[in-house]
């Protein structure tokens, strides 16, 4: 892994977020609002629309506009909510740490069920216990993370109430409700992840169990466990990274309906609140902070890959 | 294709796609006319009723027939799902040919930018992509498509790439044809079989999509019977009847199960191998 | 049928809710004091500044935090705020308030008639954008007369004016506020109220504590009140259900029999004057015409929506917006449906083929849709072609309210007939969204107000819903019940028919209500 690699590897993201502002800017620029207009409110008068419209730069052509923006995202600021009237990043920011924390319970929970899952498939191929998983595991992709939330809901918090239906409480202020409010949202989220992965470290594995190598080492006369778990899992592992990575992307449109539904003030829920209520810059950030950690996440997969896997040959 | 078809009769997942899909088929094609009654017909002493004999899923908020409405909402759903698809796919492999065949540089800017666009959520993208044209299913629908596109010319560059190192790609180009004769005539036709694999996977992905649109208010709108929409309004009645949330739920869940299925098989049919 | 007389109406409906309104009041030994109350509302606390509040959460935070010169009683006459007495000139064209001694804000600032006379001043000026400048009554002019006593100089007679003072949006802040650019009002509250605001998270909860300084000694008696924002009505339910909070303000029927079933829970339910409607623009194609609008009134099946809409919680509605729960009340003959007739009328203004429309519902509360729906295949059989537009409630209130010509509102009941006429259905409304601008109607309202006899104003109302009735500015099908719910250990709280109403410092915990910090 050269430095040259990593370098390349960054200006990609760099790129990759100039793009998506590009395309976000775009679409927001078009989205029928008059921003002065939804700032103001219906009551306003003309001469005080048409002030602030030279104040915003929205008399600007387009172009500028999109650098005046561009120059404030370098500096880390997404301009001010149009709904709230609060500046925009340190909200988004708020947010996105509720949604990373989601998404981080969702994985642990994920790595934690589906990997055994993947390998009890794998070592008992064709087995019930296979089929069993393979049968849960495409129940769980094909189910919409939508369906999955209501049945939680409609039957952990509403018939056996276990637990509270939605809403947030902050860690920091009652860690156990907090972890409670978590609890739905985070089964709803890992259900898809834990179907996904689960089948890839099952064909992953079995691949490699069937390798030339992994024959050898039995032949050398090494144990079935020990063949499995000190060269089978590792190599049916890597692969798997790569795929945890894509699925951040999933995860961040997941959460979005899941925010939604669960009421937790993350950045997808954020996200619908600025589309419902046309908040420009709100949507802005919550979609380039969406792809930036995207971007993160692909970067981070493909670096860790490469330093387990030296193998692997770059360019 | 006989061929094909047996093969995948053959594995536990294509046959039981095979079945599922067709069945999804029929109610698409007939539902409407085997729908016992009007699926927005309401009747004021029928709301809330368990499956019965005289309805077999009960009845909604309306006193209308759920099983009528998942009859005829089996088109708006399922439909417009595999024309967004389509459409996507359409666009993807266009996107994804031309660029393998230019190669070079204009190959790596393509598809860094594909990449780029593919960083957005496709449910964000298609969010967005819906507030933009205004929200109805036809938007829904394009939003889908292009949503879906970038991702599907990823995977038709990979495919075509390995294409256009045949020799047939180099003959064309020793020929001197065009460079729209050879993308259109001879590369697109030859990467087709794995772009079906890719579609009918993504088609179980567009349903859900599809779905959660509705769902959160941007796709059908009442008192349209598609499947999302069925759950989002059945949601506010779920502690007066229950099964109104589940019916739908369950095709949705069945018609994507059957789309997935389906693909594996294909994949498995078409590539021996594994 | 005979006329029911509000005090019967209000003593039935007392019964309902479950309190003994008649007799001994509930709460009759000496409530206890100290807890937390956690109330849950259904949608987001946007606007803090309470002279432009307007949703019913809204209105709950802003009444915790600021007070009016009067308030509005459970049976809608005024009772003092932060007036201790009024008296009126004999044409009723000046009123004259006393204001309690040693009032003070929030920030520690008295409040004196100076303060009064600014805030009126600032709801009277259009650049405020205050629901209350037209909902107060004809107020020309308001004078402090010494530091405790103000005057209020009427354009007309009006009879009504300590109860409109009562109004949501007529809340006294502070002049020095004023003068500094209300905004400060947005994130802060600067009020006289019996809590004072600890915490504000918009989308999430809004925490506020007593105030040691309010003008009562005895309220409130709660130490601490935490409102929490539930966008979904289900797992607002399942939390008072689970124990988790104490209170819900107002709950839809669909939820309403789970709440009665619960154990340890009080479901509430009290007659209201609020309801669902189906606005026309009335000053635009095709219901510029009142026989187009007369044909749709003609094709609802008014019980049948009752059933649809309030699940049963509700009373059909007759295209007035008073129903019994009005003082006013005029008895007119309900309505029926007629396809024939409706098809006729529609022929008649030149559609026999029938119509296309757009019916936009928002989503929020689900009422609106379930109403446009039933609407819309109700109308089918007269030829109407009724398209129903769902859009998220943000977008409605920006894009469609007030502008659109064919949507449905929700409106809570109001303190008075002419509040109610005069806040959606008069020409120079505060919300005139139907823009029927009925020249006969403006005058019945107008003298109505200015009446004192009891018979020539009730009289003079009878015209104004006859004339509504007949014309049809407005479909309102139905009338809803409110409803709500309780913890058992809740004490104290009485579910008002204004639905924008909530007297929560009259609210304590029983001894076995959990403990919370």
């Amino acid at each position: 892994m050269s430095p040259a690699y990593i370098l390349k590897r960054v200006l990609l993201i760099g790129y990759t977020l100039l793009v998506v502002s590009l395309i976000v800017f775009a679409i927001t620029q078009i989205l029928p609002a008059d921003a002065a207009v939804m700032m103001l409110g219906e009551n306003a008068t003309p001469d005080a629309l048409a002030a602030l419209r030279t104040k915003m730069g929205l008399n600007d052509p387009i172009w500028m506009q999109y650098l005046h923006w561009l120059g404030g995202v370098v500096r880390g600021d997404f301009g001010v909510s149009m709904r709230t009237g609060q500046p925009v990043a340190p909200a988004m920011i708020e947010a996105l740490g509720r949604s990373l924390l989601l998404a981080l319970f969702s994985i642990l929970l994920m790595l934690a069920v589906a990997i055994p899952l993947g390998i009890v498939a794998a070592v008992r191929r064709g087995r019930a216990a296979d089929l069993g998983v393979s049968f849960l595991s495409y129940i769980g992709v094909s189910v919409p993370e939508f369906v999955t939330a209501t049945l939680v809901v409609l039957v952990l918090a509403d018939w056996l109430q276990w637990l509270p239906a939605t809403g947030y409480v902050p860690l920091t202020e009652d860690p156990l409700r907090g972890l409670k409010h978590l609890v739905l949202p985070v089964l709803t989220v890992s259900m898809i992840l834990i179907a996904h992965v689960s089948r890839m470290v099952r064909s992953e594995l079995v691949d490699v169990l069937h390798s030339d190598y992994i024959r050898a080492a039995r032949l050398k006369g090494l144990s079935k466990r020990q063949v499995l778990f000190k060269h089978g899992l590792r190599n049916a592992l890597l692969p798997t990274i790569t795929i945890v990575a894509l699925d951040v992307g999933y995860l961040l449109g997941g959460v979005i309906v899941v925010e939604e539904i669960f009421a937790l003030p993350g950045i997808g829920r954020q996200l619908i609140v600025a589309i419902q209520a046309r908040d420009l810059p709100s949507i802005q950030a919550g979609a380039l902070i969406m792809a930036t950690t995207y971007a993160v996440a692909n970067f981070l997969a493909d670096i860790c890959y490469a330093w387990l896997d030296r193998r692997i040959q770059y360019d | 294709m006989i061929e094909i078809l047996r093969r995948m009769l053959r594995s536990p997942q294509g046959a039981l796609g095979l079945v599922i899909v067709g069945l999804i088929l029929l109610v698409v094609i007939a539902g409407p006319w085997v729908a016992p009654q009007d699926p927005e017909k309401m009747a004021p002493l029928m709301r809330y009723k368990p499956p019965s004999a005289q309805f077999w899923l009960g009845t909604d908020q309306y006193g209308r027939d759920i099983l009528s409405r998942l009859l005829h909402g089996a088109r708006a759903t399922v439909v417009m799902a595999v024309l967004a698809t389509a459409l996507g796919t359409l666009v993807g492999a266009v996107i994804g040919t031309v660029s393998a065949f230019l190669g070079g540089r204009s190959d790596e800017a393509i598809m860094r930018t594909v990449d780029a666009i593919m960083s957005i959520p496709s449910l964000l993208l298609a969010l967005l992509i819906v507030n933009l044209l205004g929200k109805s299913s036809l938007n829904a629908l394009l939003a889908i498509a292009l949503a879906f596109a970038p991702g599907m010319a990823r995977v038709t560059r990979s495919v075509a790439l390995s294409v256009r190192k045949q020799d047939y790609v180099n003959a064309a180009v020793a020929r001197g044809e065009s460079a729209a004769f050879i993308v259109g005539r001879e590369m697109l036709p030859n990467v087709v079989a794995p772009i079906i694999v890719e579609m009918t996977i993504r088609v179980a992905f567009a349903v859900m999509l599809f779905a959660t649109l509705s769902f959160l208010g941007l796709g059908a709108q009442p008192p349209a019977s598609e499947w999302g929409l069925m759950v989002s309004e059945a949601r506010r009645f779920m502690h007066l009847s229950a099964w109104m949330i589940l019916w739908p739920s369950l095709a949705i869940a069945l018609v994507a199960i059957g789309f997935n299925l389906l693909g594996d098989g294909l994949r498995d049919a078409l590539n021996p191998r594994t | 049928m005979p006329s029911i007389h509000r005090r019967d109406f209000l003593a039935a409906s007392a019964a309902l809710s479950g309190l003994a309104l008649s007799g001994v009041p509930a709460f009759a030994q000496t409530p206890r004091r100290g807890g937390t109350l956690r109330v849950s509302v259904d949608q987001a606390v946007s606007k803090l500044n309470p002279l432009v509040t307007r949703v019913n959460p809204e209105y709950l935070v802003a009444e915790l935090l600021y007070s009016n010169l009067t308030r509005l009683k459970p049976d809608m006459s005024a009772e003092p705020d932060l007036a201790e007495s009024w008296t009126n000139s004999a044409d009723l064209t000046e009123w004259t308030f006393a204001l309690r001694k040693g009032l003070s804000f929030h920030d520690g600032s008295p409040c004196t008639a100076a303060d009064v006379v600014a805030t009126f001043e600032a709801i009277l000026d259009a650049k405020t954008a205050s629901p209350a400048r037209q909902n107060v009554g004809p107020i020309a002019k308001v004078v402090a007369k010494d530091d405790a006593t103000v005057v209020f100089s009427l354009s007309a007679p009006f009879a009504d004016l300590p109860v409109t003072l009562a109004y949501t949006n007529a809340k006294i802040v502070p002049a020095a506020v004023i003068k500094g650019g209300l905004q400060k009002l947005d994130r802060e509250a600067v009020g006289t109220g019996p809590f004072k605001l600890v915490s504000f998270e918009p989308e999430r909860q809004i925490v506020v504590a007593r105030n040691d300084a309010y003008y009562d000694k005895d309220r409130p008696y709660l130490d601490r009140i935490e409102i929490l924002v539930f966008p979904d009505v289900s797992a607002e339910a399942s939390a008072l259900i689970a124990g988790d909070t104490d209170l819900i303000s107002t709950t839809p029927p669909t939820e309403f029999g789970r709440l009665q079933k619960a154990s340890g829970v009080k479901a509430l339910r009290v007659p209201s004057g609020q309801f669902c409607n189906v606005n026309f623009g009335c000053d635009q194609k095709p219901f510029n015409d009142v026989r187009v609008r007369q044909a749709l009134a003609l094709t609802v099946d008014r019980a049948a929506m009752v059933d649809f809409v309030t699940e049963g919680f509700g009373s059909p509605g007759n295209d007035t917006p008073l129903n019994p729960a009005y003082r006013f009340y005029a008895d007119l003959p309900a309505k029926k449906a007629d396809i024939a007739k409706a098809k006729a009328l529609l022929a008649e203004a030149g559609y026999p083929k029938g119509l296309e429309a757009t019916l936009i519902a928002s989503d929020r509360p689900g009422q609106r849709t379930q109403l446009a729906v039933a609407l819309r295949e109700m109308a089918k059989p007269a030829g109407f072609d009724i398209k129903v537009e769902t859009m998220p409630h943000a977008t409605y209130l920006d894009q469609v309210w007030k502008k659109g010509s064919f949507y449905v509102g929700f409106y809570n009941m109001q303190a008075t007939a002419d509040a109610i006429f005069s806040l959606l259905y008069t020409s120079n409304a505060a919300w005139n969204e139907t823009r029927w601008n009925n020249a006969a109607f403006d005058k019945v309202v107008f003298e109505a107000r200015a009446t004192v006899d009891e018979t020539k104003r009730r009289a003079l109302y009878a015209e104004a819903q006859k004339l509504m009735n007949a014309e049809v500015p407005s479909i309102i099908p139905a009338f809803f019940d409110l409803l709500g719910a309780q913890r058992e250990w809740v004490e104290g709280y009485q579910l008002h028919p204004r639905g924008a109403v909530f007297r929560l410092d009259h609210v304590s915990l029983g001894a076995n209500a959990p403990k919370r910090s």
